[in-house]
């Protein structure tokens, strides 16, 4: 029941929506004790022969009204509360929203893509229906047992409820009881249906070795067993499960048993009529309700509460990755300067960049190399703040990118990472990313320098076609070039390119660098790339190894010095001869 | 009042895979006809105990005519009854509820049965979550509709019938007015579904845009905070999720107009028309007040059943969504190559040949032309080449993974097709690229489910591969545990391990994919040392990255875009100055004489 207290907030700011729909619920529950009334009073008539035609008619236009204004009540108090728990549920996938936008890679680092839909999906929905299945059980069956006992209790006899009820604590006992060992054997159930999951998920992962060894046969077996066992153990919970509404029924038999045999008692002795004993049954039935209602109750805000406490933890996590008291609103420009003692990823020993000393003049091409693993991307990654540098610094002319506002420093910076992550948009939408209103002959510009218009136009729906999962299938270097079109559409001072003319083929990607050399005259561009051909005309190259700078210079210095650059250059061009089929024929 | 508001749509009923679900339970035929005996019988028990009140307040209570035997016998027959009724729907919902997990359980196995026979490009397809998720919770939600929404619906039906029964038994000629209710209630339904579908499909399109809008934001959230349009993809979550909001609230709005409320009224309704029959009935005849209290009990039970299975449906609706996923892996069609006609030939020697053969994943791109070759018994065979030039495809044909497309393999002369599975994979041994280890222990890895391995075979073979070392440093040795994909181990480690795994089956035909992942230099030589251990005596087909590993290859094979573009030995390949001539030279360093090339 915490979640309701942890859920007030929602219902303080909805006070009158709350208030309403409670109030109209308790109404509502009122009303419905007319009609049984009015049956034990025209079947009280009927028996004593004092029923007259406007009695009747009178009775009958009771119950019709009461059917007329309950309707409109349900209708009204079902949008209140209802209302109120989708409103619920819509502020609360706003703010998670509002929470990964804000949150750095870090974070995205630690949490699965899955685990976070689950949270916006499910977890939002069982708070969801806790907000309103919750709140309307809890308030009805409240009310309508404390009303439909005080009805009984008082028009008709306290003695015969207190006798009718006497059967209620061990209702209560049983239920508990019950209610105890289901929950044991259902976290059993489960954790067999979770071994299960993890078995599948291990077969399919090494379905080669299994197919290999001919494993079929024993895969087989074991997963015979484990479902087996996820069945042996929710039969155990299904042993529990099948007592719980047969027990509530005895109890209710056992109710009904009382109150008429006490109730026929009362009628003898003139205590009540026949009718008062009819109502009382209706009313009785009327209870049946409330007692199952808990039992569901407890279900759905036990669920909830769980829920909104994972919700809440995830919106307690603080990024990373933030503005600095006091940062400056200047978008940086000028020399790049790397000082950066030592950089590790959170969490992680190695360092991932080391001893980095590095001044960048303004309008230069750099050239990043290395093999996998040797910090090229951490080398851009800790320029875009994606994380934090604890020991060392960053300077864009002057200004340690940590002084001004990431919104500032992301002004300054355009970046083409490694996985071309595109939307599902249309190709133009793609390209226009970063302002949705660029006039098309702009993007057209654009794609033209990134070697893609040719590709676009051929399109069925040219700029126009859609992409993603319902959209055209695009190759790696057609995604890559899309990628670079809306880089360069920021139109930015310092140009990222993290290996992004990997899958792009060595015509297209001369084209691409001249456009870049043409077009981004005085503006920084930094290149990470495996393809040393790339960079092979870069104003200054830096060779990372083990996160540190082994060798830099210019392409013809590096090659002079015969190290680890004009090694890596050599057995390149070996490489490219191979593939082409070795310079045969 | 019931459970009120759980939002219940009704769904689209594909009728094909219904029935077909069904079918499942046509095995319990037994178990499902005493199951619904039971709950009939429950029923009736249920449906039984307002009568025997009516029979208390019109033959004792009203003409105050009280023998005490007889009474007694009444009150205990309705408290056994009621101890009955419960009792009996007790075992039948337990019954349901193992019926329901035994049909579950056999689709299961049928299921993964059905996917161990699938073709590998199935899972090379198939991302490994969706699979799983096919086996276990779609199968579970399908378990919800046989365990609550079919015996809710028989239940429900059987109550109905009853109450109607009763009604009839009662009083004939009011029952046949109460019949009225009957075209009342459907009619109330085919309004709802008629109105509320449109809304139902447009809330589930919402939601699918608002996840696909959440799950992109997600992947792309780095370029999103790079080129800061994070204000602007806020916007355009919060303006569909206030469009998802819209229509839940309008589904929401018809739900309290049509359903519940609705019922509610038409009750009310009801009963003031019986209320009122009796009344003016009163006024010219007799009236039996235990047929009045009856009728008013039985028509407040009516309604229940009716709002129990509109509460079931979307769980129906669920499951049969689930069950054609289910059923779309059924009928794959793409079943893995096995054993073709019952001779059963025996791997005796090891002779491997490849006679022409051309192969296609796609139908379309050749990935094998022609290949051609025969391994001797005893013999290595070296497959280099560069990334795609089809190494892999022809290990995949040679183990039967995919089935032959043009062409044909023979081993000891016989063709591959005939060879029955469990002889395949016990004499052709496959050592994997990526050394997959299972959840288990040392032992259980190597030995996987072989039992004819025994204990010490297990250890020949760590020794023979020479991983007893380490292994028996492990704490726990032989038997300790491995946690998912062999965390725990090193690169190095995992290799020898899966190379002790196949060495426990002793094959007459050795398959090795090398690995590319880098080890240090000192395993690298332990790898290489027991790779040529393991060769010696057994015809070894090798697909090689580093030419260092297989110069005493008794043939190499160049491949190049899928045909074999030069063979020899490596002294005569190196001879001929060709594309292995080129290779070799690259992976030894390069040289100044190719840097002019």
């Amino acid at each position: 029941m915490r979640v309701f207290f942890d859920l007030m907030w929602f219902f303080q700011e909805h006070k009158k929506r709350y208030l309403g729909g409670i109030v109209l619920l308790i109404v509502v529950d009122l009303i419905a004790l007319l009609p049984p009334y009015v049956v034990g009073i025209i079947v009280n008539e009927l028996t004593h022969h004092t029923l007259t035609r406007s009695r009747l008619a009178y009775g009958l236009l009771v119950i019709l009204a009461s059917a007329l204004i309950s309707y409109a009540i349900r209708y009204l108090w079902r949008i209140l509360l209802y209302g109120g728990s989708i409103q619920l549920a819509t502020d609360l996938r706003t703010r998670l929203y509002h929470h990964f936008s804000l949150m750095s890679p870090q974070f995205y680092h630690q949490q699965r893509i899955g685990d976070l839909m689950a949270h916006s999906t499910n977890d939002v929905q069982a708070v969801q229906e806790t907000a309103g299945d919750g709140v309307l059980t809890l308030v009805d069956s409240i009310t309508t047992g404390t009303v439909v006992i005080a009805t009984m209790a008082s028009t008709i006899s306290w003695e015969l409820t207190l006798i009718s009820l006497s059967p209620m604590p061990l209702m209560a006992f049983a239920v508990s009881r019950y209610g105890r060992i289901l929950h044991k054997r259902f976290h059993l159930a489960q954790a067999a249906f979770s071994d299960i999951n993890d078995r599948i998920q291990e077969y399919i992962s090494g379905i080669r070795v299994v197919r290999a060894f001919g494993q079929e046969a024993w895969e087989r077996k074991n997963f015979v067993e484990l479902s087996r066992d996820v069945v042996d153990k929710n039969v155990a919970v299904a042993r529990i499960d099948s007592l719980f509404d047969p027990t509530i029924f005895v109890i209710v038999g056992f109710s009904y048993f009382l109150s008429i045999a006490f109730g026929a008692v009362f009628v003898i002795h003139g205590h009540l009529n026949i009718g008062q004993l009819t109502s009382f049954t209706l009313y009785l039935g009327e209870l049946i309700w409330p007692m199952l209602a808990f039992g569901f109750l407890f279900n759905i805000v036990e669920r909830g509460g769980a829920s909104y406490e994972r919700i809440q933890q995830l919106l307690h996590i603080v990024s990373e990755v933030q503005d600095r008291p006091h940062a400056l609103h200047i978008v940086p420009s000028g020399d790049i300067t790397y000082h950066i003692h030592a950089f590790r990823y959170p969490n992680s020993e190695r360092a991932a960049l080391k001893n980095i000393d590095l001044r960048i003049k303004q309008g230069q091409t750099i050239g990043i190399v290395g093999r996998t693993g040797s910090g090229k991307t951490t080398f851009m990654r800790t320029l875009l703040r994606e994380f934090d540098v604890q020991d060392g610094d960053i300077a864009i002319g002057g200004h340690s990118i940590y002084d001004v506002t990431l919104n500032s420093l992301r002004q300054s910076l355009a970046y083409a990472p490694q996985d071309d992550f595109l939307f599902s948009a249309s190709v133009a939408e793609n390209i226009a990313f970063v302002r949705p209103d660029t006039a098309m002959e702009t993007i057209e510009r654009v794609a033209h320098m990134a070697s893609m218009d040719g590709d676009i136009e051929s399109f069925p729906e040219g700029y126009q076609t859609l992409i993603g999962e319902r959209g055209a299938t695009l190759s790696g270097g057609q995604k890559q070039r899309i990628s670079i079109a809306r880089a360069l559409l920021q139109d930015a001072e310092i140009l990222l390119l993290d290996d992004t003319l990997s899958a792009v083929d060595a015509r297209t990607e001369t084209n691409i660098l001249a456009e870049l050399r043409q077009n981004r005259a005085g503006r920084t561009t930094l290149i990470a790339t495996h393809r040393l051909r790339t960079i092979e005309h870069a104003d200054w190259i830096i060779v990372l190894e083990e996160g540190a700078i082994v060798e830099q210079g210019t392409h013809d210095s590096l090659w002079a010095l015969g190290g680890r650059y004009a090694d890596m250059y050599r057995r390149q061009q070996l490489e490219s001869l191979v593939e082409q089929g070795g310079g045969r024929g | 009042m019931s459970m009120e508001g759980l939002e219940y749509a009704l769904p689209e009923v594909k009728r094909g895979i219904f029935v077909r679900l069904l079918r499942y339970m046509l095995p319990y035929r037994g178990k499902v006809i005493l199951s619904v005996s039971i709950l009939l019988m429950a029923t009736a028990a249920d449906v039984f105990q307002p009568i025997l009140i009516k029979i208390f307040i019109d033959g004792y209570l009203i003409p105050r005519h009280f023998p005490e035997q007889e009474l007694m016998w009444l009150g205990g027959g309705y408290m056994a009854l009621v101890v009955f009724t419960a009792g009996l729907n007790v075992v039948q919902l337990l019954l349901f509820q193992m019926l329901a997990l035994d049909i579950i359980q056999r689709l299961r196995v049928e299921l993964f049965d059905k996917v161990q026979k699938l073709a590998l490009a199935f899972f090379d397809r198939t991302p490994v979550g969706v699979l799983v998720s096919r086996i276990t919770n779609d199968t579970q939600a399908i378990l919800d509709m046989f365990m609550t929404v079919l015996s809710t619906f028989i239940q429900n039906i059987t109550v109905l019938v009853g109450i109607l029964i009763a009604m009839f038994a009662l009083d004939a000629r009011l029952a046949i007015y109460c019949m009225f209710l009957i075209p009342v209630i459907i009619g109330i339904m085919i309004l709802y579904r008629k109105v509320t579908s449109p809304i139902f499909h447009l809330s589930r399109q919402r939601l699918s845009q608002l996840n696909a809008k959440l799950n992109e934001s997600l992947q792309g959230m780095s370029i999103i905070q790079a080129m800061r349009q994070e204000p602007r993809l806020r916007k355009e979550f919060g303006e569909i999720n206030e469009a998802y909001r819209r229509v839940r609230f309008r589904n929401t709005q018809l739900n309290a107009l049509l359903l519940r409320p609705l019922m509610d009224g038409v009750y009310l309704f009801t009963l003031a028309l019986i209320l009122g029959y009796f009344g003016l009935y009163s006024f010219s005849h007799m009236v039996n007040i235990g047929v009045l209290y009856a009728f008013v009990a039985y028509l407040s039970r009516f309604f229940e059943p009716v709002n129990n299975m509109l509460q079931r449906l979307n769980f129906f609706q669920q499951a049969m969504v689930s069950a054609e996923r289910v059923f779309q892996i059924m009928d794959n069609t793409d079943a893995a190559p096995t054993q073709e006609g019952y001779a059963n030939p025996e791997i005796k020697e090891g002779r491997v040949t490849f006679e022409d053969v051309s192969f296609s994943y796609d139908g379309r791109t050749d990935v094998l032309q022609h290949i051609s070759f025969t391994a001797m018994p005893g013999q290595t065979v070296a497959i280099v080449g560069h990334t795609g030039s089809g190494k892999s495809s022809m290990i995949n044909l040679l183990m039967r993974f995919y089935p032959m497309d043009r062409g044909r393999i023979t081993i000891d002369g016989m063709d591959l097709r005939l060879f029955s599975e469990s002889e395949l994979r016990r004499k052709v041994g496959l050592v994997l690229q990526d050394p997959f280890l299972f959840v288990g222990d040392i032992t259980s890895n190597i030995r996987l489910g072989n039992d004819f391995i025994s204990s010490e075979q297990v250890v020949e073979a760590a020794q023979f591969v020479q991983a007893d070392e380490f292994v028996r440093n492990l704490p726990g040795g032989y038997h300790a545990p491995i946690g998912e994909r062999g965390a725990t181990l090193s690169t190095g480690q995992r290799q020898l391990l899966s190379f002790a795994r196949t060495m426990a089956i002793n094959p007459i035909i050795l398959v090795l994919d090398e690995a590319t992942a880098s080890v240090d230099t000192e395993t690298e030589e332990a790898i290489q040392r027991t790779l040529q251990k393991m060769r010696y005596g057994r015809t070894t087909i090798a697909i090689a990255h580093r030419l260092s590993t297989i110069q005493d290859a008794d043939l190499i094979l160049v491949l190049h875009h899928g045909e074999i573009v030069e063979q020899g030995t490596h002294q005569q390949l190196l001879a001929q100055e060709g594309l292995y001539h080129k290779m070799y030279l690259l992976q030894q360093g390069g040289s100044t004489e190719i840097n002019r090339a």
